[in-house]
């Protein structure tokens, strides 16, 4: 009884009870378990079950290295076209201010709420050979549907408010004193912009450069109606992952899709990083 | 290297956030623009370096006319009250940016850094972020970001208002000694007093857009000329008394003071005794030694060596405690400093002045009070009136919140224009109508307080004949607290030919008719005197005249304004304008005086 008494609160407690966390995390790991994990790691499984050797024999066909090396391209052309030109529309959305400023920023941020096969119709009806801007170019030979600039087009506009939101919350928190500051120094607005605002973008101009290149490297819906799905000409990874599956080559989808899932997780990572570094500063 | 602003204005929407500013600032001088916030002293720093343009005005930086330059090219360094030092940039790098840009070559620049370091006291910190630093510290480094080009003026706009109280008076000091080092043409804006007074060697006055006054600290301390600078600075009591034969006299004191100061006769003057200019003492003073009379100590407050003891006089007088907005108290409340040692009793304090300063009269200034609604022509009078007193008019617009004030706002500024008063100073305040006329009569000591007669519809007048009294509750309230004459503005806007004053057989009306005289004079207006029974019941007939004149007395000594019967009922009907001039000598009843 007397070493009852002695002991602090924590030995006093029931000699044994589960923790109160055990139940909550079980039921969400078993939830989280089909929904999440289980088709995360099918991806891989799947991918390897033939062995590495049939996982190395369905990378190397020229299909999927195309698909592979294109997708590539056209998420790094994503991310750089959108760097600057999300950079570019943050700045004046929070920098100047211009009747109709509110519409503009609600419409550069609509391309998030539209269903992106809606956004590869009304690309086809705008550029195609039979749309509004694709007629007037005809003429000259220049058809940009079913082409790789249609498949950059249609990722430029999917992508453009991921770069937008990362950066333009940060311009409109910088604080104008700061320009001023650099104004009364000496700097024109473009040295401000140059060696005051940009260097303190750098954070998120990076991070939403990472988003656009992941959700590029993703994109299917605008992209196939956009790109035809021409084999070996616009044929993107996830469109080749598709054709492969519906033609029943489910080895060579499985290792393109490992390989994209391996990317993005790593992409994943960089960001998660990122966020990290500018959270501490 | 001096700065000039002359005559500049800036408008935000409808409200004037600078009225025809001009200040010249001395080369080398350490100039400090102090104010309540929203008085328009950052916007003026602003305008000066460029990162704002003035509407009207000129400024001129060095003799050289900037007005139109952007603020890159005027040479200024500024300092903001944030620090806005650059965060991805060392503290070497944040000072060498100006020279950098201006392409001085390396070595030249990091001589120079390592020399502002020194001079603002962080030498050998150059190699560290700029943000790691305390907020002490980046402040330093902004001042020395902004002296590094050699900008021909520095402007700090509350530099030190970030910082805590001891960080603060450390860079205050080390604010003053580059200062007196470099010898550069500064400005700092400030709303703290005693920064003001430790730095400046000019204080520069701000309130609501106007540049009030200038000169030494201890000038505006000890000798300000506008009630404004008397109450914003330090502590004590205004005065208001009358000049009366050469004297001014204080109504409910025994208290006659020559005043060096030339006033009108009859006209107010206003008398400022700070807490070290009165003695206290339970005997009674020398005879000669001008005394406020005797007292009951309400407070007292150790302050060190001396003591702040407030104490209530015994009888009334019109009195501003300094640095309060309400003017009326019941008795005269006087703050006075004492030794700590000497012992005082609670009561029967004699009060004694030993040294005392008379304020200018105030300049000739109408208020007129719209309240936004029906036909703007019945103001035009005012136009008239200011003319003859030549007078500036300020247009008060009273909102009942503050939701409403800036719809009121653009309402009256549309007046304003119909009204011809574009000159006019627009003011818009809310809560309610008669405390804030009141208020804004306490800071401008107006002539004169002009208000719309209470517009009515046309139906509602044949429906109820022409009989309900035009005199609103507001409009007593001021007349009662404010005491200068009142005008209520009815009827179009015709030439004032004729007026006439209509007084009591016990009335002697001699500060309306003196009133009236000064305003008939300019405008040649022929003046008639009526001497009629104010409490019979029988209409005036004040026809033929274009202005009504009426003396309001008090009834008894320490009654309230009173409308006599026949008065009202004149009120009440007439389509001309009436004059209420509230009369300083009580209402004697029968007895003439």
């Amino acid at each position: 009884m007397s070493q009852i008494a002695d002991a602090s609160p924590a030995e006093r407690r029931a000699p044994w009870r589960l923790p109160e966390a055990v139940l909550p995390v079980a039921l969400l790991l078993a939830l989280l378990l089909p929904l999440l994990l289980m088709p995360l790691s099918a991806v891989f499984v799947f991918a390897f079950r033939g062995g590495i050797l049939a996982f190395r024999e369905a990378l190397i066909t020229p299909e999927s290295q195309f698909a592979m090396r294109f997708s590539l391209l056209i998420a790094f052309a994503t991310a750089i076209v959108n760097a600057v030109l999300g950079t570019f529309a943050a700045y004046v959305l929070s920098k100047f201010h211009f009747t109709g400023r509110g519409a503009l920023n609600t419409v550069v941020n609509l391309p998030i709420a539209i269903p992106t096969v809606v956004v590869g119709t009304s690309l086809l009806l705008l550029w195609g050979p039979i749309g509004l801007l694709g007629k007037a170019l005809e003429p000259y030979g220049l058809q940009p549907m079913f082409t790789p600039i249609g498949v950059l087009l249609a990722h430029l506009f999917v992508t453009f408010p991921y770069m937008l939101g990362a950066v333009k919350p940060l311009l409109d928190e910088l604080e104008v004193t700061y320009e001023e500051a650099a104004a009364t120094i000496g700097a024109s607005r473009w040295q401000t912009f140059w060696h005051v605002t940009l260097p303190a973008l750098r954070g998120s101009i990076f991070t939403g450069a990472l988003l656009t290149f992941a959700h590029s490297l993703g994109e299917f819906g605008a992209t196939v109606l956009v790109s035809g799905n021409l084999r070996l000409r616009t044929q993107t990874a996830p469109l080749y992952i598709f054709a492969q599956f519906e033609a029943g080559n489910l080895a060579g989808a499985n290792a393109v899709a490992a390989v994209l899932a391996a990317l993005s997780f790593v992409i994943f990572f960089l960001l998660l990083n990122q966020t990290r570094r500018t959270e501490r500063r | 290297m001096g700065i000039q602003v002359r005559e500049v204005s800036k408008r935000f929407g409808p409200h004037r956030v600078l009225d025809r500013v001009s200040i010249e600032v001395a080369p080398g001088e350490l100039f400090v623009l102090l104010g309540a916030s929203g008085s328009g002293k950052s916007t003026l720093l602003r305008l000066i370096a460029g990162l704002t343009s003035p509407e009207e005005g000129r400024i001129l930086l060095a003799s050289r006319d900037v007005t139109e330059l952007r603020p890159q090219q005027r040479g200024t360094g500024f300092v903001f009250q944030n620090y806005s030092v650059f965060r991805h940039m060392t503290v070497a790098q944040n000072i060498e940016f100006g020279l950098r840009l201006r392409k001085v070559p390396r070595a030249e620049r990091h001589r120079k850094c390592e020399e502002l370091l020194d001079l603002v006291g962080l030498p050998g910190l150059g190699d560290r972020e700029a943000i790691q630093l305390s907020g002490g510290q980046q402040q330093r480094v902004a001042i020395a970001r902004a002296l590094a080009y050699e900008p021909k003026v520095l402007l700090l706009d509350e530099p030190f208002g970030a910082l805590d109280v001891k960080i603060r008076h450390q860079l205050r000091r080390s604010l003053r000694a580059i200062h007196d080092r470099l010898m550069i043409t500064t400005v700092l804006v400030t709303h703290d007093q005693d920064e003001a007074f430790e730095l400046a060697d000019r204080v520069g006055l701000m309130d609501r857009g106007r540049l009030v006054e200038v000169g030494r600290a201890e000038d505006l301390y000890a000798r300000p000329r506008t009630l404004f600078a008397a109450t914003f600075l330090g502590s004590g009591t205004v005065l208001m008394g009358r000049m009366r034969g050469g004297q001014v006299q204080f109504e409910g004191l025994d208290l006659r003071v020559p005043s060096p100061v030339p006033h009108e006769e009859g006209s107010p003057a206003y008398l400022l005794l700070r807490p070290e200019d009165l003695a206290v003492s339970s005997v009674r003073p020398a005879e000669g030694q001008p005394t406020l009379g005797t007292g009951t100590v309400v407070e007292q407050r150790f302050a060190g060596a001396l003591r702040r003891v407030r104490i209530q006089l015994a009888r009334r007088a019109e009195v501003h405690p300094a640095s309060s907005p309400a003017p009326r108290s019941e008795g005269a409340l006087v703050e006075a400093l004492v030794p700590s040692q000497l012992p005082l009793p609670e009561k029967d304090l004699y009060v004694s002045m030993q040294r005392w300063h008379f304020l200018d009269p105030p300049p000739a200034s109408l208020l007129v009070a719209d309240d936004g609604r029906g036909p703007a022509g019945r103001l035009e009078i005012a136009r008239y009136l200011a003319r003859a007193l030549e007078a500036r008019i300020t247009l008060l617009g009273v909102a009942a919140d503050a939701r409403h004030s800036e719809r009121l706002g653009w309402s009256l500024r549309r007046r304003q224009r119909a009204m011809g008063l574009e000159e006019a100073e627009l003011r818009v305040r809310y809560g309610n109508a008669a405390t804030q006329i009141l208020r804004e009569q306490d800071e401008l000591l107006s002539q004169m307080i002009v208000f719309p007669a209470r517009a009515r519809p046309m139906w509602l007048d044949r429906f109820l004949g022409n009989g309900a009294p035009r005199m609103s509750r507001t409009m007593s309230t001021v007349l009662e607290g404010a005491r200068v004459p009142v005008l209520i503005a009815a009827g179009s806007g015709r030439a004032l030919r004729r007026a006439v004053l209509i007084k009591g057989p016990d009335q002697n009306a001699s500060d309306a008719s003196r009133f009236l005289a000064r305003l008939a004079r300019p405008l040649a207006m022929q003046v008639i005197d009526l001497v009629a029974d104010l409490d019979s019941s029988e209409p005036l007939d004040s026809s033929g005249n274009d202005l009504i004149v009426v003396a309001v007395s008090r009834r008894g000594p320490q009654g309230s304004l009173r409308i006599r019967p026949r008065i009202a009922r004149l009120l009440a009907h007439s389509d001309r304008p009436v004059l209420l001039v509230p009369s300083q000598e009580p209402e004697s009843s029968g007895r003439r005086r």
